[in-house]
């Protein structure tokens, strides 16, 4: 039991960017795929922390403890504060790609729009 | 005059192939998912060196701070300017297609009523609105101490921010924040950061480091130029994000008078 | 690994889930929001406050307005702007 339990971060982590990228491949809707884009986003973030935690380790703010306590790794924890803030504008420029695209073509639909070929 | 273009794949070619594609990864992901270190017994030796070394070195607790102002600095500097290029995307992409003018009333879809706001909504609006600011504030000036930071700070700053708008309308939100303003807020958090890293470079030292005193570890102030660092992010990510908001608040206006055709 | 731990990391799948399998990007939206707070409540558990402010701030409240207004903007006629197609 021990041994599935322990297997479970790296099991959701795979299985967040899979089922994101199986949204992507089927997706109808330019929208619904960037919302699958930030999933995989989240299986990255899900990954480096799960790679950082110890257990019976307190957070890395020496604060109201002495900082020989044990304590979880603070390099990932910075790695994934920068991705979340700077993933949330690159989802905020997908966007606006995507409202462009509905004014130049009309459509949302991944299937309907094909490559600009030169007249 | 070509005959009818190809159709590219169909939907059941691409996902035949997504299958494809994962049941050929799918033995190396177990493999190594059944092969990855413990969960918790934490093997990386960097960030025990940093939980040792940085409190006396740089006189902080906060240890994502440190990290990230101070010993990894110049990946904050590289995220800080994709911020600003991913805000200048939007920018370019929205306002240039848009005009530079602030359009009249809201656009209507279909026929649903609009009701007007009650006044539970705006008072709690605008009470919460100023307890989110000064906590926004407080978590960005602790940075140094305990959890919190630019980036934090920056993001609550300008979802405070939104609660004018939920809260006294569109027009009164953007007499509050003026689009000039928050450019200006973003940039000169960027430039901020940028010559805090040339700062050093100025009295021969290396880049980015930290040439201001240090200050004693538990007090507000300590850890010398991580504090000015900290204060270009947060009006980088603040004004940066209201930016954004802006842009794609005012895509849901109409100018009032091309109704008419 | 304490129950709770993997009780989270499960519900971060199953609301990943969720985001993924909704068509309807009206729905998606709630789906998102859903999965930035079961992935702040993980953040925290795992000893990670300053990532867990983050997430709670972009995941819930700044993410699904950007949405919301591109999906209020798409419906609109927008007129001189550029003519949809029919």
């Amino acid at each position: 039991m021990t041994g599935w339990l322990d297997v479970l971060p790296w099991a959701v982590a795979a299985w967040l960017l899979g089922i994101g990228l199986y949204g992507v491949v089927t997706s109808r809707n330019v929208v619904h795929l960037i919302g699958c884009l930030s999933v995989v986003q989240g299986a990255t973030y899900v990954l480096l922390l799960s790679v950082g935690f110890r257990t019976g380790g307190i957070a890395p703010v020496f604060y109201a403890k002495p900082p020989s306590t044990s304590a979880v790794d603070p390099v990932t924890h910075a790695m994934v504060l920068t991705d979340v803030v700077v993933g949330a504008t690159v989802t905020a420029l997908l966007l606006a790609l995507v409202l462009q695209l509905h004014k130049r073509r009309g459509t949302l639909d991944p299937e309907e729009l094909r490559p600009m070929r030169p007249k | 005059m070509s005959a009818a273009t190809p159709r590219g794949m169909s939907p059941r070619m691409r996902l035949v192939l997504f299958a494809l594609a994962v049941l050929a990864v799918l033995p190396g992901v177990v493999h190594v998912a059944g092969h990855m270190p413990q969960f918790g017994a934490h093997p990386l030796p960097y960030g025990d060196a940093i939980n040792a070394a940085a409190p006396p070195e740089r006189h902080v607790t906060n240890m994502t701070s440190a990290v990230n102002f101070d010993y990894r600095g110049f990946d904050t500097l590289g995220e800080e300017f994709m911020l600003l290029c991913a805000v200048t995307g939007v920018t370019v992409l929205l306002r240039g297609g848009r005009g530079e003018g602030t359009a009249g009333r809201p656009g209507r879809t279909g026929h649903r009523p609009v009701l007007p706001r009650t006044d539970a909504v705006v008072l709690t609006a605008r009470a919460g609105a100023g307890v989110l600011l000064l906590f926004g504030f407080y978590v960005a000036l602790h940075a140094m101490t305990t959890p919190g930071g630019g980036f934090q700070g920056g993001v609550i700053l300008a979802s405070g921010m939104l609660l004018v708008f939920l809260g006294d309308g569109y027009a009164a939100w953007r007499r509050v924040v003026r689009s000039e303003a928050m450019d200006a807020c973003e940039g000169l958090g960027a430039t901020l950061f940028a010559l805090c890293g040339f700062a050093g470079v100025l009295l021969g030292l290396p880049f980015g480091q930290n040439i201001l005193p240090l200050g004693t570890i538990g007090d507000l102030f300590a850890g010398g130029l991580m504090l000015v660092e900290n204060a270009g992010v947060t009006m980088a990510v603040g004004g940066g994000f209201l930016v954004v908001f802006i842009e794609f608040l005012e895509e849901t206006r109409v100018v009032p008078g091309a109704d008419e055709r | 690994m304490t129950p709770l731990l993997a009780l989270l990391f499960l519900l971060v799948a199953a609301t990943g889930t969720g985001v993924a399998l909704s068509r309807n990007p009206k729905r998606q939206v709630l789906a998102m929001s859903a999965n930035g707070m079961a992935l702040a409540l993980l953040f925290m558990a795992l000893q990670a406050p300053d990532v867990a402010f983050a997430e709670i701030a972009v995941g819930t409240a700044a993410i699904p307005l950007l949405f919301l207004a591109v999906l209020a903007s798409i419906r609109m006629d927008h007129g001189p702007h550029g003519t949809p197609k029919e």
